[in-house]
C-alpha cells in the first residue's frame, strides 16, 4: 500500500519522486534517483536492488522499456513488484505485478507516471496526476506535493470499509549535480503528507540561506540570525 | 551548529552516521556512505560537492588522509568545512577549519570520528565518543543514537543567545548493499533527536518484517495483519 509519482519537469530537466505510504520511512528507500540519468521506483514488495541496478543500466544507455525486461529476466518474483523508470528525456516504463495486493495499477501521462498499490481505486492515480498537472509552471518540488495531496484527497490507500493512513512520505529532486536539490522527509507521523507540506514549506524559506550558506560562507550570516529575521518577516 | 559521529563498526563492517543539527533537514547532506568503500561528511559551511568526490577518490584506492588533501586543494573555502572521512579499513581522518563557528572540533578513536561546531565545548565530543564507546555491546545503529543522545545531554549546541535546539537528526547505516540498511531522518522537529528516536524504536518493530516482505513475498502477511499482531504483542507484554 503506497502510492507515487515520477515526475519530470519539461522546462529545466529536473527530475523528482513523491511516494507516500502507510509503510514507516519510505524515504529511506528511495535511492533511485540520479541527476542526468533517470528515476527508479520498485515497491508493493520491493525488491531492493532493482533500484539501485536500474540507475545503472540508464546510465549505460539502456531505455526504460528494455530495462525493465531485465528485471522481469533478473527475479523470480517480479509478479509481486511494482515499478516504475523514468529516463533523463522523460520515456517511461511501468509495470504493476498480478502479485501486487489490493486495488494495483499505474498511469502514465505526459512527463509523470502515477502508480500505487492497496489503493481505494484508480482515481487515486488520476487524483496524483491531476495533481501533478495543475500548475505546471511552479518548481517541480510543488508539483510533486500536489500529487500526492491529490492522491490522498482522492482516497488513498484502503478499500470499501478501511482507509489507511500514510504514515510516511519524502519528495526528493534532482537537477545537474550529483546531489538533490530538495529531499524531504516525513518516516513516522498520523498524518504524513500534511506534515511533509509543513516541512517542504518550512524547506523552501531555508533553501537558499543553506545553498549560498556553502557556496560564499564568508559572506554568510549566522543562522540564529537568519531566523530572527525570518520570524521578524513573519510577524 | 551541527554534531555527528561518523564510524565503522570493526564487527560487522557497517558503516554509519549518526547526526543532528539546528539546521532543518540535514539529511539532504547525508550522501557520504557507499558499502565497500567508506564514509564522509562535510558540514559547517557545507561544500555539497565533497561527499562525492570524497568517495569517488576512496572508491578509486586514495587513503583517507589523501583525499582529505584533495578536498582542500580543491575548495578556495576549505578554512569554513568541518570533515570527516573512513574507509573501509576503517582508517580516519578529521579537519574542523578555523573560520567554522563557535566552539568546533574533532575527537577521533578507533574507526570514529565525533564531530561539531557551535557546540557547548569539547564535552560535547567527547561525549559523543564515550557513548559510542560505552554501548559497544549493543547493535551499530543504536550506539550511533546512543551517541548523539549524548552530545545533546552534554550540551549541544550553543548560539549567540545560548543552547540551540536540535531540529533535524538522522541515523543512517550501510553494510554489504548498494542500498541502506537504515535511513532514517526527522527533519522539522523542535525535539529532534527525541523523535529520532520515537522513529527509531518503532522502525525498529518493522525492519525484519519490510526486508523479508521484498525477498520473499509469497510468504508476506499483509501489513495491517503485521500491525495487528504487534499491537496484540504490546498490549499482551503490558
Amino acid at each position: 500500500m503506497t502510492y507515487s509519482i515520477i515526475g519530470r519537469c519539461g522546462r529545466t530537466g529536473r527530475l523528482g519522486l513523491g511516494i507516500t505510504t502507510f509503510s514507516l520511512a519510505v524515504g529511506g528507500r528511495c535511492e533511485g534517483i540520479a541527476a542526468g540519468i533517470g528515476v527508479c521506483k520498485t515497491q508493493a514488495f520491493p525488491n531492493r536492488t532493482n533500484d539501485p541496478l536500474g540507475i545503472k543500466l540508464l546510465a549505460e544507455g539502456f531505455v526504460p522499456a528494455r530495462i525493465m525486461e531485465m528485471f522481469a529476466a533478473n527475479d523470480s518474483e517480479h509478479d509481486y513488484r511494482q515499478i516504475a523508470i523514468m529516463d533523463r528525456d522523460g520515456r517511461i516504463a511501468a509495470h504493476t505485478g498480478a502479485g501486487t495486493r489490493g486495488w494495483s495499477g499505474h498511469q502514465i501521462d505526459a512527463d509523470c507516471v502515477a502508480f500505487g498499490n492497496g489503493l481505494v481505486g484508480p482515481q487515486v492515480l488520476a487524483g496524483l496526476i491531476a495533481g501533478f498537472k495543475t500548475r505546471p509552471d511552479d518548481a517541480l518540488e510543488y508539483r510533486l506535493m500536489r500529487a500526492i495531496e491529490g492522491g490522498r484527497d482522492a482516497g488513498g490507500q484502503g478499500n470499501a470499509t478501511t482507509h489507511k493512513p500514510e504514515r510516511s512520505a519524502a519528495i526528493k529532486v534532482v537537477d545537474r549535480l550529483d546531489y538533490p536539490d530538495i529531499d524531504v522527509r516525513v518516516d513516522v507521523h498520523p498524518t504524513a503528507v500534511a506534515e511533509l507540506r509543513r516541512v517542504l514549506e518550512e524547506f523552501k524559506l531555508y533553501e537558499e540561506f543553506y545553498r549560498e550558506r556553502g557556496r560564499n560562507p564568508s559572506k554568510a550570516i549566522p543562522q540564529d540570525v537568519f531566523v530572527a529575521n525570518l520570524n521578524a518577516s513573519r510577524a | 551548529m551541527t554534531f555527528t559521529l561518523v564510524a565503522r563498526c570493526p564487527k560487522s563492517g557497517q558503516i554509519g552516521i549518526g547526526i543532528a543539527t539546528y539546521s532543518i533537514g540535514v539529511g539532504l547532506y547525508c550522501n557520504g556512505l557507499r558499502a565497500n568503500v567508506g564514509a564522509t561528511m562535510t558540514q559547517a559551511f557545507v561544500n555539497q560537492g565533497n561527499n562525492t568526490l570524497a568517495l569517488r577518490l576512496l572508491a578509486q584506492g586514495f587513503a583517507p588522509a589523501r583525499v582529505l588533501d584533495e578536498l582542500a586543494a580543491n575548495d578556495p573555502d576549505f578554512a569554513y568545512r568541518q570533515i570527516a572521512v573512513i574507509d573501509r579499513d576503517g582508517r580516519t581522518v578529521a579537519y574542523s577549519g578555523p573560520k567554522t563557528r563557535g566552539w568546533s572540533g574533532h575527537k577521533i578513536g578507533d574507526g570514529y570520528v565525533a564531530m561539531g561546531n557551535v557546540l557547548a565545548g569539547p564535552k560535547v565530543v567527547d561525549a559523543i565518543a564515550q557513548a559510542y564507546e560505552v554501548h559497544a555491546g549493543e547493535s551499530f545503529e543504536r550506539r550511533l543514537l546512543r551517541a548523539i543522545e549524548a552530545g545533546r545531554d552534554a550540551g549541544g549546541q550553543v548560539g549567540n543567545d545560548g543552547h540551540l535546539t536540535e531540529r533535524s537528526a538522522g541515523i543512517f547505516v550501510y553494510g554489504a548493499y548498494d542500498h541502506a540498511e537504515l535511513d532514517l531522518r526527522v527533519d522539522l522537529h523542535d525535539k529532534a533527536i527525541d523523535e529520532l528516536h520515537r522513529a527509531f524504536e518503532e522502525y525498529e518493530l518493522y525492519r525484519g518484517y519490510y526486508r523479508d516482505r521484498g525477498k520473499n513475498p509469497r510468504d508476506a502477511v499483509p501489513q495491517d495483519v503485521f500491525v495487528a499482531g504487534l499491537k496484540q504483542h504490546q498490549e499482551a507484554a503490558q
